[in-house]
């Protein structure tokens, strides 16, 4: 019985926090602090049960639950997961959880904080289950603002990043973009940063809700619903090509795709931890969960069309990120670099298009969030003692916080793909699985990994290890129970699923199956193979 | 022969007994402010607001009922539409009633009179919604402008409150020749001034007759602060009383959509491929020039005047889709734009009632001094600009859904720019109030009329955005007098 509402507990326990929340006064910061961690345990405690039970024989979207919310307008408030979102909501619920106990110590407004958090984890947590496209616009644009309000209220001026042409231009000199060329912001202020961010990812909605406009409009279902859409609309050709495409750039930028990953840097520099790791951890995450939801979904035929062009993009996504983040010289700046660096790993497991590769990319996301989040939280810990992000200044810090070290070397060592860790598994899936379609992308996409291991190498050693700089004297290790309950979290959650990933791969195959069969029925265009694809859809055993 | 014999049964004085009890009313308010000059000012507010809600309530009963019907020679018509704006006339002027009293304690002379002209606007434009032919629109456009031209003048020994009543004056007459011209054009064309008659005739598009219309639209841009006759609307809403700015900016503009829709879509619907680039101009011109200029404003007052230029212009994509699914759209997003401006204009007030400041500067750490007055603002803000959860966003869908039905791309991806573009300049302010720190850490005392305003437009906000499902079922409901003629 509770089963049948499993979704809906996880989505709006948060906002119940963030609503109580409210009339709860700053004087009184246990109750602040007990609310929030309460309203985030349960969805995570709820979404680990989720991922227990999914039915991984069954496979298909699981859990849903639909209201109605429009007849006229055809919009149903439909929930469902299946093996795509059910780890990702785990995920978020970590992620969020972890944020919670990560900002513990903001003495600025504390419940306008959480608040955001919750109203953040919440909203992204119900893309990954939203079955109707409005939505899953819906909550995906609910994701943004609350980036902006993290950023200006909570945000830190960044020392500025340098970028490829910084190695040829002689080093501070002022450098303009478009943002800060027509919007007059300081280029290292964080109200840059956050405009640049929110007008980036609301560009990029606006763009895809064209698309979703347009899918919702030419049916002519009068539905959102993306399981009727995708067994019964016919679009014609031209339209499908116009939405596959709006969609697809619309929701590629806050993946950080090449050209338009410029906000995500700066963005995650600039936040605060926990909300670096929230946007950084699964926020980002949306733009590829979206495009494999709707586009590889709705529309096979082009998907499969484009996906070589994506690759290609794909391999400067890797390159430009791994070799930008070896210049910088701030550690966020270097981990946000990174992760431009990992959506390139996932957008060529993405485009290879078989059972292996998509499978890696998605387990790669999950793994990167874990990364993400633990290596975010760890430099949240380290500035909010230090009031330094720059890597120069720091050095030693092992002498005086080993217990963080530790977890700093797991998280980069997770991050640059040791055996053991979780992304470490994503990218030998996404390896092995490119590798029988675009060989040459592969081969580049593996020789860059020796960049990654390099510039995560020089940060560690430079910041942790040697002799300590007399300034960082002050400094002491995460020894409070507040402090270490999120790093122990993250650091088993990226050691288990990567010395285990059996289950998680199985639940992760069963979500991408029907989707690759859509795919191959559709370029194969055989009508065999689409009675397969609906004996998976509903419930059949592939 | 003998000129027909007209009889009071004939009139059918129920259709319009809200209308003779909005009457009375204001009589009333405005008798009892004269004979008893002793009479606290709030008590008349309370009586209208009063008068306002029973009226409301009879309304109601109407359309629970489904009464409808034509009247006075066919110039008066009441159906689902009519009862519709009515009733959306009165709520907003009872909350916009409630929202002035405090703000009109701080004014040393005609106090009662505000009450009374707010009524007559609002009388005049019930009329307005229920016109039914050109002329008794032309009246009844003019019938609600005049209460409007006192009130912008309100605060008479201040410059710019003359400034404003001055041009929004001579520009009102201008439009009203206009308006008057191109409705004797189309006379000429047609012979009739009833919509009905014009209908059943299925004019062609003569070059008269579109010229006449042409005529007629640019008219009512100015009713509706649109381009090519927004020029007063930043200085009128910044000279005038900021509770006058308020109702300004909102309701004579729904009121207006309401006939608008009535002549555009009632009547020459079958001209639909001739007028609809007219809408189709007005709306891009008037959403790229509103949310450009808006982006250097330094006063809030003239911020919001420029947001709502575009936010009419977005309105209009609703009526370019020339839909009844367009028609409910603008209704439900009339209804949306209601509670997030009026709303953002009673934070306005609210802050000006205390330090008689209204740029944004002055708004700067907002949350410092009030945390509710500043959430307000953000919800209020986000509204206009179309975020999720709030009403502004299932507004814009709903129109933009509509426009793309019709196959306006273009108009939807200018419309979509636009939403990007107007972020910039919401979240600006924003940033004032909250990330900001404030030069005077004073906290502000919310007075309980205007705190019970803002609560309702927050309410308001929050519920058409959450569950919006009976309000878009009210918009299907009133628009349905246009099933039969969009079928056809």
């Amino acid at each position: 019985m509770l089963d049948d509402y499993i979704l809906s507990i996880i989505l709006f326990a948060p906002f119940v926090g963030a609503s109580i929340l409210f009339f709860v006064s700053n004087k009184h910061r246990d109750l602040v602090h007990a609310i929030a961690v309460t309203f985030s345990g349960i969805p995570l405690i709820v979404s680990g049960y989720l991922l227990y039970i999914f039915d991984i024989e069954k496979g298909g979207f699981q859990f849903q639950q639909q209201t109605v919310w429009s007849e006229s307008l055809g919009i149903s408030f439909f929930l469902g997961v299946d093996g795509i979102g059910t780890p990702m909501v785990l995920a978020s619920a970590l992620l969020m959880f972890c944020g919670i106990f990560v900002s513990w110590n903001v003495q600025d407004r504390l419940k306008e904080f959480y608040i955001n958090l919750l109203v953040l984890g919440s909203a992204t947590m119900g893309v990954y289950m939203s079955l109707d496209l409005f939505f899953l616009f819906f909550f995906y644009e609910l994701s943004v603002i609350p980036m902006y309000l993290f950023l200006t209220m909570w945000g830190r001026h960044t020392k500025g990043y340098t970028d490829m042409k910084g190695i040829l231009n002689m080093e501070g000199k002022e450098k303009r973009d478009s943002v800060n060329f027509f919007l007059n912001f300081n280029k290292n202020s964080k109200e840059y940063a956050a405009m640049k961010l929110t007008l980036y990812l609301s560009l990029g909605a606006v763009v895809s809700l064209l698309g979703i406009l347009l899918v919702y409009v030419e049916t002519g279902l009068n539905t959102f619903n993306i399981i009727e859409i995708a067994e019964k609309g016919k679009l014609p050709g031209n339209i499908r090509e116009i939405a596959f495409f709006l969609i697809f750039i619309g929701f590629a930028p806050i993946a950080a795709i090449f050209p338009f990953h410029s906000w995500s840097p700066v963005g995650y520099a600039a936040a605060p931890p926990a909300a670096s790791m929230m946007h950084a951890g699964v926020l980002k995450k949306l733009g590829q969960f979206t495009i494999i939801r709707i586009c590889f979904y709705l529309f096979p035929v082009e998907t499969a069309e484009w996906m070589p062009v994506i690759a290609i993009i794909a391999v400067i996504n890797i390159f430009y990120g791994a070799f930008v983040a070896f210049l910088q010289k701030d550690t966020k700046f270097v981990i946000g670099y990174s992760s431009v660096a990992h959506m390139g790993y996932i957008f060529l497991g993405m485009a290879s298009l078989n059972m292996i590769s998509l499978s890696g990319a998605v387990f790669f996301l999950y793994a990167d969030a874990m990364a993400m989040g633990l290596l975010f939280a760890l430099s949240g810990f380290i500035y909010y003692q230090s009031h330094t992000m720059d890597i120069g200044s720091l050095g030693g810090l092992v002498h005086k916080m080993p217990f963080v070290t530790c977890c700093f070397v797991v998280g980069a060592a997770a991050s640059f793909g040791i055996p053991g860790g979780m992304n470490f598994v994503g990218e030998l899936m996404v390896f092995i699985g490119a590798w029988e379609v675009y060989p040459v992308q592969t081969i580049l996409a593996a020789i860059a990994v020796v960049v990654t291991w390099a510039y995560y190498f020089r940060m560690t050693r430079t910041m942790f290890f040697g002799d300590l700089n007399p300034k960082m004297a002050h400094l002491r290790d995460a020894t409070r129970w507040f402090e270490r309950v999120p790093l122990i979290l993250l650091v088993f959650f990226t050691l288990f699923f990567g010395i285990f990933p059996g289950h998680f791969i199985s639940v992760i195959e069963k979500g991408v199956s029907p989707i690759l069969s859509r795919i191959n029925a559709a370029s194969t265009g055989s009508a065999i193979a689409q009675q397969v694809d609906r004996g998976i859809a509903n419930g059949g055993d592939s | 022969m003998a000129p027909p014999v007209l009889t009071l049964a004939d009139l059918q004085l129920s259709l319009i007994a809200p209308e003779l009890w909005m009457t009375l009313l204001t009589c009333i308010v405005l008798i009892l402010d004269f004979a008893c000059p002793k009479l606290s000012k709030p008590k008349l507010a309370y009586l209208s607001m009063a008068g306002m809600g029973l009226i409301t309530l009879q309304l109601v009963g109407y359309a629970i009922e489904g009464k409808a019907g034509i009247s006075f020679g066919g110039m008066f018509v009441l159906d689902p539409l009519a009862l519709f704006f009515k009733i959306f006339i009165l709520l907003s002027t009872i909350l916009m009633t409630l929202a002035s009293i405090d703000a009109l304690e701080k004014i040393p002379h005609f106090r009662g009179e505000y009450y009374f002209l707010l009524l007559f606007s609002a009388l005049g434009m019930m009329f307005m919604v229920s016109a039914n032919d050109f002329l008794s629109l032309f009246i009844t456009l003019e019938f609600s402008t005049f209460g409007f031209y006192i009130l912008v003048a309100y605060l008479r020994d201040d410059l710019k409150s003359n400034e404003a009543a001055i041009k929004f004056f001579i520009l009102g007459a201008l439009a009203a020749a206009m308006i008057a011209y191109g409705v004797s054009l189309v006379y000429g064309e047609t012979g009739t001034v009833l919509f009905q008659e014009i209908v059943a005739m299925r004019p062609e598009a003569t070059v008269g007759l579109m010229i006449g219309l042409l005529f007629i639209f640019i008219g009512v841009s100015y009713k509706l602060g649109a381009v090519p006759f927004h020029t007063w609307v930043p200085d009128v809403y910044q000279g005038a009383p900021t509770t006058v700015t308020a109702y300004l900016s909102v309701v004579p503009k729904a009121a207006t959509f309401g006939i608008f829709l009535r002549v555009v879509l009632g009547t020459f619907l079958d001209l639909k491929a001739d007028w609809q680039w007219m809408i189709v101009a007005i709306a891009v011109l008037s959403m790229t020039y509103g949310n450009i200029t808006a982006i250097a404003q330094k006063n809030m007052k003239r911020l919001l005047a420029y947001s709502g230029i575009a936010q009419i212009g977005t309105v209009l994509i609703g009526l370019a889709a020339g839909t009844k699914m367009g028609s409910d759209a603008i209704l439900f997003y009339l209804l949306t734009y209601l509670f997030a401006n009026i709303g953002a204009f009673i934070v306005v007030i609210i802050f000006q009632n205390l330090t008689d400041k209204d740029d944004i500067e002055d708004l700067a750490g907002l949350n410092r001094r009030s945390p509710l007055m500043a959430f307000a603002m953000l919800l209020f803000l986000l509204s206009l600009a179309g975020v999720p959860p709030l009403a502004g966003f299932i507004g814009k869908v709903y129109v933009l859904a509509a426009a793309v039905n019709q196959g306006l791309i273009f108009l939807v991806a200018v419309a979509l720019i636009n939403m990007v573009i107007s972020f910039y300049y919401y979240l600006i302010v924003v940033k004032k109030i909250y990330a900001v720190e404030p030069t005077e850490t004073t906290p502000i005392q919310i007075s309980s009329h205007l705190k019970i305003a803002l609560y309702v437009s927050i309410a308001g906000v929050l519920l058409l955005g959450i569950w919006p499902k009976p309000f878009i079922e009210a918009s299907v409901a009133a628009t349905s007098v246009f099933t039969d003629l969009v079928l056809r």
